[in-house]
């Protein structure tokens, strides 16, 4: 008689970053099957937009997510753009693409590292960790912020490019085609990063067809979608974009974890690429449609209709749909639908046959949502103190005004 | 009337499903709401075309067809998309207006091309005197958080979904209460707090 036995992964776990659970149904060490149960941080934030105007929901949509809190945001915006017919400059739009851009190269390289982490890789995670910090400086030099950039509103963006941040951010694409390689290499050329990776957590095409599967996960089973090009948006309608899938280049689509990790992998080198086509290209022009946002939010106010916002974030394609009431000042409601949670749905199926020990990689092998970004303070001990909240944000500020008065840290080429 | 396109691995639904790849080719927008409105005629609501341009020309690249389908005609419309293109589902979105739950579905059909994606929003009114409607998980089993959430903060019941328990909501919580609904269903106000 074979008797199975069910443990829980998570809600806390040190393998995750987000409160997720699986209950395992094991057979030994082997899963059975598996069920997931998400609901652990659910914020109402959709709730909470019914309080709020349009405007304020910005500053909302962008705390749904602290990695890709661009995404968030433009998918709203772009829902509402849908919805009032309003038209955004093509400096914008360009501005905006360079922003998504980043944001996939922040949001893979640290996957990346988190990934070598959950395999116990921890000299490739602070290599993926040092890296990422060149692509928050240039966002931090372009918006005074690492996370939640507080760059796009409605029929354009709030921060122009300056001739400074397309030094740096030329500097950072010289510096990742440097310095990228040999990361990559050392893991995915790495026996053991190899023995882990392979054939565990195998999606196949079919079922990643079938359960709508989405971005890296759903490339990494060989599908070529991407909405960059089935359905071109801002620079993207000028810029070509195909879908990265692992049978180009090993021949091959197994849908596992290695094929995931690799698809992110030269997804960095396609965003360097378009970053470097953005800002060639980089058109003149205004920033944004209309400057005043009490013009915005009264034209807003008569609007009424359903917008559909949708863009291929970094981990899948984003979708955000809004309602407004003509003569209401508040958003009627509104609907996120994150990657995650079209990835989450085909969790049980890759599961099914592996070890429980793979468990942790598996989740973190569809790059869930991870909000928490914290900034730290490095001492070195002899003069530690109590850094309050206030010394905290004041020294922030200090650094971001530092970095603009002085240029980049250490120039182009640090 | 246009002509229905080429269908896909014969007129079964079996057959449809039984092919799970992603159509090489797309239908135009155009000649689909065409389509779609010769099939199934009286039974739309109302249907809207919108296009999205970008970059320096400023062509439309990017198509959502907007369609209002009668209840009856819900589950048979789906299944007509597979015809098509092997449906990529999305998300299903909603309101509380006044006697019915509006339900928007969002799919995607012809992912392959570019800029061929045609973007489907299916919106169907569920009356509150029956909130029920055929689920689609076993056309898209992607649908089930979406059902699962639906039904937990709207009350709507999905005939056929195999797991209908709480997705987002805690254990501990009170069915009875649908946190999304406007009427006497929805929270009530001493239940909402902090909302800055």
């Amino acid at each position: 008689m074979s008797a199975t036995y069910t443990i829980p992964v998570g809600p806390v776990h040190v393998g995750l970053k987000e409160p997720v659970t699986a209950w395992l149904e094991l057979d030994g060490e082997r899963i059975v099957d598996a069920k997931v149960r998400p609901g652990a941080i659910h914020r109402g934030i959709e709730f909470m937009a019914r309080e709020r105007n349009p405007i304020q929901v910005i500053y909302l949509s962008e705390r749904i997510c602290g990695i890709c809190s661009f995404s968030h945001v433009l998918c709203f915006i772009r829902a509402i753009e849908d919805l009032a017919n309003l038209s955004v400059p093509i400096r914008a739009q360009y501005i905006r693409t360079l922003l998504l851009e980043l944001e996939r190269l922040h949001s893979h390289l640290l996957w990346s590292g988190v990934a070598c982490y959950t395999i116990g890789f921890d000299s490739a995670f602070h290599l993926g960790m040092q890296m990422r910090e060149r692509v928050m400086d240039v966002l931090e030099l372009l918006s005074g912020n690492r996370v939640n950039y507080g760059v796009a509103t409605f029929g354009g963006v709030r921060w122009d490019v300056t001739p400074e941040l397309v030094k740096a951010a030329r500097g950072m694409i010289r510096y990742y085609r440097r310095e990228f390689g040999p990361f990559r290499e050392i893991v995915m050329e790495d026996p053991v990063a190899q023995a882990r990776m392979r054939n565990v957590g195998v999606l196949t095409r079919d079922d990643a067809v079938r359960y709508s599967a989405t971005g890296p996960t759903a490339r990494a089973s060989g599908l070529r979608v991407d909405i960059r090009k089935s359905s071109p948006y801002e620079a993207y309608a000028d810029i070509p974009v195909e879908p990265v899938v692992p049978q180009d280049y090993f021949g091959a689509a197994r849908g596992d974890v290695l094929d995931r990790f690799a698809v992110r992998v030269l997804e960095v080198y396609q965003s360097l690429d378009i970053l470097e086509t953005v800002l060639d290209g980089l058109p003149e022009g205004p920033i944004v449609a209309e400057p005043n946002l009490n013009k915005v939010l009264a034209s807003l106010k008569k609007a009424d209709g359903t917008g559909w916002g949708i863009i291929e974030a970094p981990r899948g394609d984003n979708t955000h749909i809004v309602r407004l009431k003509g003569g209401d000042d508040n958003v009627s409601w509104w609907k996120v639908r994150a990657p995650t949670y079209a990835n989450a749905v085909s969790w049980p199926l890759m599961f099914r046959g592996n070890e429980l020990a793979d468990a942790p990689l598996i989740i973190n092998s569809i790059d869930p949502c991870i909000s928490c970004m914290e900034r730290m303070m490095v001492t070195d001990g002899r003069n530690a103190g109590v850094v309050t909240k206030a010394d905290l944000l004041k020294r922030c500020r200090q650094k971001t005004f530092d970095m603009r008065a002085n240029g980049f840290e250490g120039g182009a080429e640090r | 009337m246009t002509e229905r396109p080429r269908e896909r691995h014969g007129a079964s639904l079996a057959g449809r499903l039984s092919t799970s790849r992603f159509a090489k080719t797309a239908v135009d927008c155009g000649v689909l709401s065409d389509a779609l409105k010769a099939r199934f005629g009286d039974e739309i609501v109302s249907l809207e075309v919108r296009e999205h341009g970008g970059g320096e020309t400023d062509e439309a690249q990017a198509r959502d067809l907007w369609i209002e389908i009668a209840l009856e005609a819900f589950r048979p419309f789906v299944e007509e998309l597979f015809v098509y293109d092997f449906v990529n589902f999305h998300v299903i979105s909603g309101d509380d207006v006044e006697d019915a739950v509006a339900l928007n579905y969002h799919f995607s059909l012809f992912q392959r091309l570019r800029g061929g994606r045609v973007g489907v929003v299916l919106t169907v009114r569920v009356p509150k005197n029956r909130l029920s409607l055929p689920s689609i998980f076993d056309l898209l089993p992607g649908s089930e958080y979406s059902e699962r959430e639906t039904r937990e903060m709207f009350g709507v019941d999905f005939v056929g979904l195999p797991n209908k328990a709480l997705v987002f909501l805690p254990e501990d919580w009170n069915e009875d209460v649908k946190p999304w609904r406007r009427d006497a269903a929805g929270p009530a106000p001493e239940m909402i707090r902090e909302l800055s």
